[in-house]
């Protein structure tokens, strides 16, 4: 039995439709990650699921149970928000223990679900403190602590790092990744943040514009993305886009020329291509070769930029009329992302190679009509 | 720099003025001709005088009834606040009392009371009884006055608390519906501890208003009948002013201030508290 079912759920506000039928499946002790650009409809979402909003029309199952009509309280879920939402006039262990409270347990029972969700979270020494004066850091431990202490079926996550330094973002993460394993409990996490989705994902959800673009494992969005927007949303430094033109179809195998008169050829499509389609190549940063020759695909550009991220090098390559869309740099310069150090002059002309067999290919209408072969798979 | 002629105002007028005042009730004048030194005689007299007790008493009586306004303030706000359509014409409409002088809330409501002609009488009417000329009875007098006073603090109040419920932070809101709290649990844990600062201003200004009444009471009964509705602000003018009794009315103004002086004086103290524990 799946632990929360989404089924046909539409949100309207007036004319704009903020999700639109979105069906979705979450198993018992999953960590959905529901990932997407601002305004994707993730965080609608959520709160639809924890009922905070209510939905146009659709279903709602968690274990079974249809929810859809029913508070937030009743529905056996926990929430931790983005600002922490901790009732500032509690202390911490009221605060956690409020939600039982609530629901009329006993106070040695109240007691006992607070001071085990303090152990977990290390949080035993701040029970009596107000939220007021403690850190960021930890009074996201205590929401999370307030969503422990009620054993939801399921915890919902709405960006709860956002608000952290990058240093103790990384940190927390960890830690709910651990949480996650320790407790084996069904979590659905809203962020912005690809890294977040990647790492702590068993499965991602990529929405746009109120609709599920892709659901899948992170490495499988990452190598075979349904699609142009999850293929440019996944991945940093972003894919390499470049629009082109088939100009020789035959079967499966196209020949597409870009601007600059670069011509790729590629075979194994998913379905065959027409002469004259307009069509987006794509082609990961780390895969574009800069001054290797043997290459098929080699063309001449400019070094723009150098970044140096202490183990590996960031270039952004000018390349004439050949420009990339909505890439990392904005400006229509190559990403290449090389695994070592090595020094670059601004300015200095270089040669940029990749392999036919590394790139994808995007119909006119976003749709991915060809991979790179499968590499090894977890 | 910016506060200074604000400042400087108020030094002048207010804290002179008051010292002024103090200095004045240990005289005997008239407003015009000499003063003369007379010591605490002032203050011997008025503890004597049976309608200072009558002030002192309906000022209580005020003191008591305007404590309704917050309570009732804050209902009235809870309801409008409701997502109903047509809320924002009926909180338009709660608005007007504010809007009008308090000399014309005194006014409307003397016309409310009238016997012969006035709504009440009309209701009394409606049910064959005959209505009580309020304003003329010594017993209900006081209380006539506070209803009408009434009206435009518990709009203040509402105002105040529609104010608060505007920043209420809907993440608080969402986590205690999720924690499962609804109804009076949600309004006493959650609705209401945001709204303390908003209470805490709209308790003070009753207060002072209750204590600073003055102006109803001219407009809607000059203090009668036989000084039963007058509180010690109006009995202090009337003393001075129609009385010439300006040394006997700053004593008035004196007690009234020391009085005022005490809620001041807890006002700043709770509004000063919160700030060092955040120091």
């Amino acid at each position: 039995m799946a632990s929360v079912e989404i089924q046909n759920v539409q949100k309207h506000y007036g004319s704009f439709h903020a999700l639109n039928d979105i069906n979705l499946s979450v198993e018992e002790g999953e960590f959905v990650v529901m990932v997407g650009p601002s305004g994707c409809g993730k965080s609608t979402l959520l709160k639809t699921i924890a009922g905070l909003e209510t939905v146009t029309s659709g279903q709602l199952l968690i274990k079974g149970r249809d929810v859809t009509r029913l508070e937030p309280g009743d529905r056996g879920i926990a929430m931790v928000f983005q600002s922490y939402a901790l009732y500032p006039h509690m202390t911490v262990a009221e605060n956690m223990g409020f939600g039982l409270r609530m629901a009329g347990r006993p106070k040695t029972q109240i007691d006992a679900a607070v001071a085990r969700a303090a152990k977990i979270l290390r949080l035993e020494e701040q029970l009596d403190k107000k939220p007021k004066q403690m850190s960021g850091g930890q009074r996201q431990r205590v929401a999370i602590g307030r969503a422990i202490t009620r054993s939801p079926d399921v915890f919902l996550f709405d960006e709860p790092l956002s608000n952290l330094d990058a240093a103790l973002r990384t940190q927390m993460r960890v830690e709910l990744s651990t949480l996650h394993a320790e407790l084996g409990s069904t979590m659905i996490y809203v962020t912005h943040d690809q890294v977040e989705a990647m790492t702590m994902a068993s499965r991602i959800v990529v929405l746009n514009r109120g609709r599920i673009e892709q659901v899948g494992t992170p490495l499988d969005l990452y190598s075979n993305p349904a699609n142009l927007f999850v293929a440019g949303f996944l991945g940093a430094p972003r894919m390499n886009f470049v629009t082109g033109k088939v100009v020789e179809a035959q079967g499966r195998s196209a020949r597409i020329v870009c601007a600059g008169g670069l011509g790729v050829a590629l075979d194994d499509l998913v379905q065959p291509a027409a002469i004259g389609e307009a069509v987006t190549i794509g082609i990961r940063p780390e895969k574009l070769r800069i001054n290797d020759a043997g290459s098929a695909i080699a063309f001449g550009g400019q070094v723009r930029l150098t970044e140096y991220l202490g183990r590996e090098t960031i270039l952004y390559v000018d390349a004439g009329d050949l420009v990339t869309t909505g890439s990392d740099s904005g400006t229509g310069a190559f990403t290449a992302q090389i695994g070592e150090i090595r020094p670059f002059q601004t300015a200095a002309p270089v040669s940029i190679a990749f392999d036919a067999r590394d790139a994808y290919l995007f119909a006119a209408d976003g749709r991915t009509i060809s991979s790179p072969k499968p590499v090894a798979r977890l | 720099m910016f506060i200074l002629p604000g400042a400087l105002l108020f030094g002048i007028v207010i804290i002179l003025a008051s010292l002024q005042t103090v200095w004045v009730s240990f005289f005997d004048w008239d407003g015009v001709g000499e003063m003369q030194w007379v010591g605490l005689s002032n203050y011997v007299q008025l503890f004597d005088d049976a309608q200072f007790y009558v002030s002192l008493k309906n000022n209580l009586i005020w003191l008591g009834m305007f404590m309704l306004a917050p309570p009732l303030g804050l209902a009235l706000a809870l309801l409008l606040n409701q997502p109903i359509g047509g809320m924002r014409i009926m909180k338009s409409l709660f608005f007007v009392p504010l809007v009008l002088a308090s000399v014309t809330v005194g006014v409307v409501f003397t016309w409310v009371y009238d016997p012969s002609f006035g709504l009440l009488s009309l209701i009394f009417g409606y049910f064959g009884a005959t209505a009580p000329a309020l304003l003329s009875d010594e017993h209900f007098v006081t209380f006539a006055v506070v209803a009408a006073a009434l009206w435009p603090q518990i709009a203040f109040c509402l105002v105040l608390f529609l104010a608060g419920l505007n920043n209420l932070s809907e993440d608080l809101i969402g986590a205690g519906r999720v924690d499962g709290a609804r109804g009076w649990p949600m309004l006493w844990h959650v609705v209401l501890p945001q709204l303390r600062e908003v209470s805490f201003i709209a308790l003070a200004v009753t207060v002072i208003g209750a204590l600073r009444s003055f102006d109803m009471v001219a407009v809607m009964t000059s203090g009668g009948p036989f000084g039963s509705s007058t509180v010690l602000a109006y009995q202090m003018y009337e003393q001075s002013i129609f009385s010439y009794r300006f040394g006997y009315g700053a004593a008035i103004a004196t007690v009234l201030f020391v009085i005022m002086a005490v809620f001041i004086a807890w006002y700043l103290r709770t509004l000063l508290k919160p700030e060092q524990e955040n120091a």
